[in-house]
């Protein structure tokens, strides 16, 4: 036996997380201890102290690729404490900004795996691709990352003719490329190899409580959009497809069926736009009382809870990300598996450690 | 069986928009283990605990049944809680972080070392009240100062 340390930085991310592995003679995982907390901000503690509509700035901050889903609970949690009916104009608008943001987080993680699996023009061509969902984001909301899409009561941008078929074009030249990326994906020898790598059974994973493509790679459907639909989801039709092996290779197909699935509800919420306003004449009062709300991110299930006491501030604030859970089964997916996989293996789970650690 | 039945004690239902069914109660913290089997007996799992002070400390447990959430409160007097991850391993980080951050002491957890914070640092740092001047220079720098002092009398 003998110990391998791979960590904290630059461990398949830019992101820092530790791993202290014990390896045998044959480089075999045989026990892993998982180090975390290197980016502990304290942000829910930060939360607390800003007002409400300053924190709409400050949650979207917590992560850049899902960074549309973290304003959205929040301001889904103070609409229910509120009670605040939003359009439905304002419903869909919300889902179009979210499904943009699920291919282009998608497509980042299922490039990174073509660079650690080196299938570098894998990579590089599903980045080019991925950079048609960047234009649509930098074109519609002025920004690549950060969309500052929603608000309490509504949302902040509107779509016209022009922007609608613009982004239907951009959905039309992405659909074919993304179906030859799915196949180029499936048929790489090297992509190949991960099958049966990492594997978190069914059973672990209903155990370790994982949520959203590491779920449905193992079997599991507990996607929020169809289990507990919010915003517009229930009016538009969401698939949801599964695989079974609970492999590397398994969450990679899953993901391609995600961005496929999110390209149709876009197109679907686009076409069916309802008109009206897009949010609130007034700036709302929230009054004291509590709200759990979850919502799907590209990573899976994001929940917020948050309780007020009638003032301008939260009283508390509490999120957990999808990583969260995802990262306790990692320890599960590792061992038995050999110790240059092991990057291979957190990759497949798409590690947000900056919102886990918070 | 339904989720309503297979408490035995009462839930307040709440359904949002959607119909959205959700599900709401405060028991007594004795009560938590056996909540904890019948979520496993039901295939449920723990989402996360939260826990925020009032006068006492409290924690909030959010369990999910097939996309139903049950929120159960516990109010923690003594600071001290048996742990559920032995049941529900889902629970595992969330009660690791709830002892780091707000001193409250799972019972009986298998794996009870720091989540996030370094062991040098003390439990529950947050809720102690820490005076601005300690925490500014001003202290090193009066140290510097008087140290400084002393060496130019010695030299004289």
């Amino acid at each position: 036996m003998k110990k391998i340390n791979i960590g904290p930085f630059l461990a398949s991310l830019e992101e820092p997380i530790y791993f202290k592995l014990d390896v045998d003679d044959n480089e075999i995982v045989r026990d892993v201890e998982i180090v975390n907390g290197f980016v502990h901000r304290g942000l829910e503690a930060l939360t607390m102290q800003k007002n409400f509509f300053q924190n709409l700035i400050l949650t979207e901050r917590l992560c850049a690729l899902c960074s549309n889903n973290h304003p959205f609970s929040y301001c889904l949690a103070l609409e229910k404490i509120a009670e605040i009916e939003v359009s439905k104009r304002a419903d869909y608008l919300r889902v179009i900004a979210d499904e943009v943001k699920r291919i282009a987080s998608n497509m980042f993680n299922l490039s990174m795996l073509a660079h650690l699996v080196h299938d570098y023009e894998l990579m590089r061509d599903t980045m080019d691709t991925r950079e048609i969902m960047q234009d649509v984001k930098e074109t519609i909301w002025g920004n690549r990352m950060d969309l500052s899409a929603v608000t309490i009561g509504g949302v902040k941008y509107n779509l016209d003719k022009q922007k609608s078929e613009f982004i239907l074009n951009s959905l039309e030249k992405i659909e074919p490329l993304v179906d030859k990326l799915f196949e180029r994906f499936c048929n790489s020898e090297k992509i190949k190899k991960t099958k049966g790598i990492g594997v978190l059974t069914k059973q672990q994973a209903l155990e370790f409580g994982v949520s959203g493509p590491v779920a449905r790679g193992s079997g599991i459907n507990n996607d929020v959009r169809v289990k507990a639909p919010y915003a517009a989801y229930d009016e538009l039709e969401v698939r949801v497809d599964l695989e079974s092996d609970g492999d590397v290779y398994s969450r990679m197909k899953v993901r391609w069926y995600d961005i496929k699935n999110a390209i149709k509800i876009l197109k679907n919420a686009i076409n069916n736009l309802p008109s009206g306003p897009i949010h609130l004449e007034k700036r709302p009062h929230i009054p004291a009382g509590e709200a759990t709300v979850r919502t799907e991110a590209p990573r899976g299930e994001l929940i917020y809870y948050v309780k007020t006491d009638g003032g301008q501030k939260p009283k508390r604030m509490r999120w957990r990300v999808p990583t969260y859970m995802n990262f306790q089964a990692l320890e599960e997916m590792i061992k038995g598996n050999r110790a240059s996989d092991v990057v291979l293996i957190l990759n497949s789970i798409d590690p947000c450690v900056s919102c886990t650690d918070r | 069986m339904s989720i309503k039945e297979a408490f035995d004690f009462e839930l307040r239902e709440v359904k949002d928009k959607k119909g959205n069914i959700e599900y709401w109660a405060k028991i007594d913290k004795y009560k938590i283990l056996d909540v904890a089997k019948t979520i496993k007996n039901l295939n449920g799992r723990c989402v996360i605990i939260t826990a925020y002070k009032e006068e006492i400390p409290r924690l909030v447990y959010h369990f999910d049944v097939d996309g139903v959430l049950i929120n159960i409160e516990v109010d923690i007097e003594d600071k001290r809680v048996d742990s559920i991850t032995p049941i529900l391993k889902s629970a595992s980080w969330a009660e690791r972080e709830f002892k780091e951050m707000y001193g409250i002491e799972p019972i009986n957890h298998p794996n009870p070392k720091r989540l996030f914070l370094d062991d040098s640092i003390d439990e529950e740092v947050l809720a102690r009240f820490i005076p601005l001047s300690k925490a500014m220079s001003g202290n090193l720098t009066s140290k510097m100062w008087h140290k400084i002092q002393k060496e130019n009398n010695e030299k004289d």
